[in-house]
């Protein structure tokens, strides 16, 4: 099978930015101490490396280290070579054209002109110079409304840093996967790979999936990986990619190749309030989960959260063998139905401390469900529900318009309602992407995942499927292919410490 | 004087004493949770008591009292605090009484402290508990007396003295923790540290008593403090590169913060230099004082650099600092709610239904002191006090109080 992605032009890069530089490092990061060992030497691929993007948030911590149980972690790490997917011509050029396309949009988006979208115009190709006046372009970093600064002048929330980086920390970028793996030379030079895949300039399908290049990321190294005869830890943020079968061909290709696959989102990793799990081997009745989003992927980070408390339950994970994805007034219907359990709605929903409409009036705390607000502030709410083959059921509400915040609710044989809220620190420190490079560092050091990679699988599936179900006019659609059946750890793997 | 008793099945009938009701002030967080409910242990939990009557001692622009006595008919607003807690009649009528003396526009002193009524709302309630030869559970919100070291101390003697449960203090003390840990109980500690961010004579009261409510669980309890200097401006940052407080310790805390600010507009989480926190900080305040015991604590107000409360000490023998953030879901962008006020409120109730505090107003009292000796070593220009008023001992409740489940 070709795809676009296999076409990648094997772009030269300027000879400046090719110059072998001592590794730099910034004032603010200091080098490990302690540490005899020699630093793992680790290749960041990613979509688009700027400020407020997934690539950027966790490369970042690999740079300049993050917040670890109490301390300024500084990893024992030496990222040696970045790909930024954004930055290379698709049908070859210099790199450099790259940097002036995504400046000449970054200057775009801010003067609000026409076509400066960020949808589906991958193809479009605009070469060369002239370079695009960006001097004063100034803007608002990301969240950075509350602080009430400005970013430098020539600093938009869409400019690449990759480049800055790069120079500030002595990488190689590269022009292509192969090479940032082998650090621009014949062999394999590098101890991890770390992969960031989110939205950029790719397209969409007809079920509103966008087209991320995961599965092409992961083949890309596997190549190497198999010229080499052999495969470093390899992490996917979020899911494997949009279609089933290629996120479990990505997962059986690791298994095959010996290499260690961690996957997945930093929902399931981020601090809970309160702290609390499924107790493990416990009966789950039911689960209701709400947000917000849609088709953004957070409803993948949703179910990814869900999906690792509900794996606790008794009997380990079984699979799931239907999934319905409900839109509108359905929603509503399928509450009175029954077909999930309101009293785990309003509980999910008693753990938000976002509650909009009244409350963003006088202030005061609402009981959504009781009053019967919810349907007044949601006007667009869908409803994922899955059907695990043990017989479990689970619900995602997204609920734009009520809440802001991303809370569980489960029943739980004999222990009552086990509720919590995944917290996700504000912008722009998002230090749930810390909780997540803990544990990504953790599988570089050691080798081995803290939790299985079919977490991330099935949750890959499941999203498809519901977007499958939404395709087919939200019917509810048989699964027999998510019978993807493991055993979690019985130790919990977000943070609390 | 004989306490009343809630024990009787009958639900408790409560009147609140307040400054002014507006949006995200105090007084509408905590009443409304006793009229609304709130989320709690995860359902819509409603307060097993009502709130029957009200005073609020301004009006005006922005007053949410009309609306809310819509929305609450049993509710009834009363023109004075007497008549609020007699319920209109000649008696204390009540089972308990909600008292918010934060927020509402009220005259400085000549330190700048806003004079904040606690004192006169406890005066008046108090005259209506001697009267009625009856006395019931008090909750105070924030400071005992905001300004003044005396009346705090005469609002603690007195209700020891007529023997009625007074409870209140910073939210801080109760609200979440990241991570959900508990200072080791009878711990030896030297040093203990919180950043916070906010005014002088406002967020400083909250970060004091984020220290307070770990450090009084150390070895031997609560044994006072003997004295306290403010540190601003240049000889904050003086002292700070002097070490006069543990870098450690600050790094520890920090290392909690989910607010840093990034020193580097082109980062996005990053630890900060100190000579970078000297540019993002140019306001910072720091008040350090030792305890009678040997204890030493540091409060960093740094604006700019954070917008949330980290606590850290160092615990003898634990080889890393002890750390956590006391969580605040802030409605000013960040959430809608200040769920904060939920645990505070939940305590209240339990106060309420067992007749028992459910911590230690001597906690209050004492960091009642601390900001009235902070803001008067800054009026000296930042003058090193003696604080023999602060000798103030207690033990601290041996269950923990704060939020978490």
């Amino acid at each position: 099978m070709l795809t676009r992605r296999r076409f990648l032009g094997y772009s030269a890069l300027s000879t400046a930015l090719l110059a072998s530089r001592p590794l730099l490092r910034s004032g603010f990061a200091q080098l490990p101490t302690g540490s005899t060992e020699a630093p793992f030497r680790l290749a960041i691929i990613g979509s688009v490396y700027h400020l407020g993007s997934n690539l950027q948030s966790i490369a970042d911590r690999f740079l300049v280290g993050y917040p670890f149980e109490g301390t300024w972690h500084i990893p024992n790490v030496q990222v040696v070579s970045v790909y930024v997917d954004s930055l290379v011509p698709k049908f070859g050029g210099p790199l450099d054209w790259g940097w002036r396309r995504e400046e000449a949009r970054a200057a775009r988006r801010t003067q609000g002109e026409p076509g400066a979208h960020t949808g589906s115009s991958a193809q479009q190709i605009e070469p060369g110079p002239p370079h695009p006046p960006i001097a004063h372009a100034v803007r608002q970093r990301p969240g950075a409304q509350s602080y009430g600064e400005e970013l430098p002048e020539n600093i938009g929330p869409a400019t690449d840093l990759s480049r800055a980086r790069s120079e500030e920390f002595g990488f190689r970028l590269c022009g292509n996967i192969p090479e940032a793996l082998r650090a621009g030379g014949e062999r394999l030079a590098v101890d991890a790979v770390l992969a960031v895949a989110e939205q950029g300039d790719y397209p969409a399908n007809d079920r509103g999936q966008i087209l991320l290049p995961s599965y092409d990321f992961f083949q890309q190294c596997v190549q190497v990986f198999q010229e080499e005869g052999r495969g470093v830890p390899y992490f996917n943020h979020k899911q494997l990619s949009f279609s089933f079968p290629e996120a479990k061909q990505m997962v059986e290709t690791a298994e095959r190749l010996h290499f260690p696959l961690m996957a997945g989102s930093s929902y399931p990793v981020t601090w809970r309030l309160p702290d609390v799990d499924i107790p493990f081997g416990a009966h789950v009745e039911e689960a209701v989960m709400v947000g917000l989003g849609r088709f953004d992927g957070r409803d993948f980070d949703a179910l990814e959260a869900m999906q690792c408390m509900l794996e606790r339950r008794e009997g380990g994970e079984t699979g799931v063998k239907a999934v319905q994805l409900l839109e509108g007034d359905d929603v509503w219907q399928a509450g009175r139905e029954g077909r999930y359990s309101r009293e785990l709605l309003s509980s999910a929903l008693s753990r938000s401390d976002t509650p909009l409409g009244l409350t963003l009036l006088d202030g005061r705390n609402q009981d959504l469900v009781a009053s019967g607000a919810l349907p007044q502030l949601v006007k667009d709410p869908a409803a994922y529900c899955i059907e695990y083959a043990d017989g479990t059921k689970a619900t995602l509400l997204m609920l734009n318009g009520a809440i802001m915040d991303f809370n569980i609710s489960a029943r739980v044989a004999g222990k009552g309602l086990v509720s919590t809220q995944f917290f996700l620190p504000p912008t722009p420190d998002v230090s749930n992407t810390a909780c997540l490079a803990a544990k990504i560092e953790q599988t570089f050091t050691t080798g081995k995942t803290p939790y299985p990679v079919q977490r991330t699988l099935l949750t890959s599936g499941m999203l498809e499927a519901c977007l499958d179900s939404r395709h087919r006019l939200n019917q509810r659609l048989e699964t027999p292919h998510l019978a993807v059946k493991y055993q979690p750890p019985r130790e919990s793997q977000y943070v609390r410490t | 004087m004989a306490q009343n008793k809630t024990s009787s099945g009958k639900r408790p009938k409560l009147a609140a004493v307040v400054t002014a009701i507006r949006l995200y002030s105090h007084p509408q967080h905590i009443v409304d949770r006793f009229l609304d409910g709130y989320g709690w242990n995860g359902t819509f939990h409603h307060p097993q008591m009502d709130l029957v009557g009200l005073y609020v001692d301004q009006r005006g622009e922005g007053d949410l009292t009309q609306e809310l006595m819509d929305r609450h008919p049993g509710l009834k607003v009363y023109p004075s605090i007497e008549e609020a807690v007699t319920l209109g009649t000649s008696k204390l009528a009540v089972d308990g009484v909600v008292v918010v003396g934060e927020h509402g526009r009220y005259p400085e002193t000549a330190t700048g402290q806003a004079m904040q009524p606690h004192f006169r709302f406890f005066e008046s309630i108090v005259d209506v508990f001697r009267s009625s030869n009856r006395s019931v559970p008090y909750f105070n919100d924030k400071q005992l007396s905001s300004w003044s070291w005396s009346q705090s101390k005469q609002m603690f003697d007195t209700s020891r003295e007529m023997g009625f449960p007074l409870q209140g203090g910073s939210s801080l003390a109760v609200t979440w923790r990241i991570p959900s840990v508990e200072f080791p109980t009878g711990a030896t500690v030297k040093e203990a540290l919180c950043v916070g961010y906010g005014g002088v004579d406002s967020y400083d009261f909250h970060v004091l008593e984020t220290i307070q409510c770990m450090v009084e669980r150390r070895k031997g309890g609560e044994t006072g403090v003997e004295w306290l200097q403010a540190y601003q401006g240049e000889s904050f940052w003086q002292a700070y590169e002097q070490g006069v407080w543990p870098h450690s310790l600050v790094k520890a805390a920090l290392s909690r913060s989910s607010t840093l600010m990034p020193a580097s507009r082109i980062f996005t989480d990053v630890y900060p230099s100190v000579k970078q926190m000297r540019e993002l900080v140019p306001d910072p305040t720091a008040y350090r004082y030792q305890h009678r015991d040997g204890l030493r604590c540091t409060m960093l107000l740094m604006n700019g650099l954070v917008r949330d409360f980290t606590f850290a000490a160092n615990i003898e023998g634990e080889s890393r600092p002890f750390s956590t953030q006391m969580y605040l879901p802030m409605p000013d962008g960040r959430t809608t709610l200040a769920s904060f006020f939920s645990p505070l409120v939940h305590n209240a109730e339990q106060m309420f239904l067992t007749g028992k505090a459910q911590y230690p107003i001597a906690r209050t009292l004492l960091t009642s002191g601390l900001v009235i000796a902070g803001v008067e070593s800054i009026y000296q220009g930042l003058r090193r006090l003696e604080t023999p008023q602060l000798a103030v001992t207690y033990q601290p409740s041996p269950e923990s109080t704060f939020w978490r489940s």
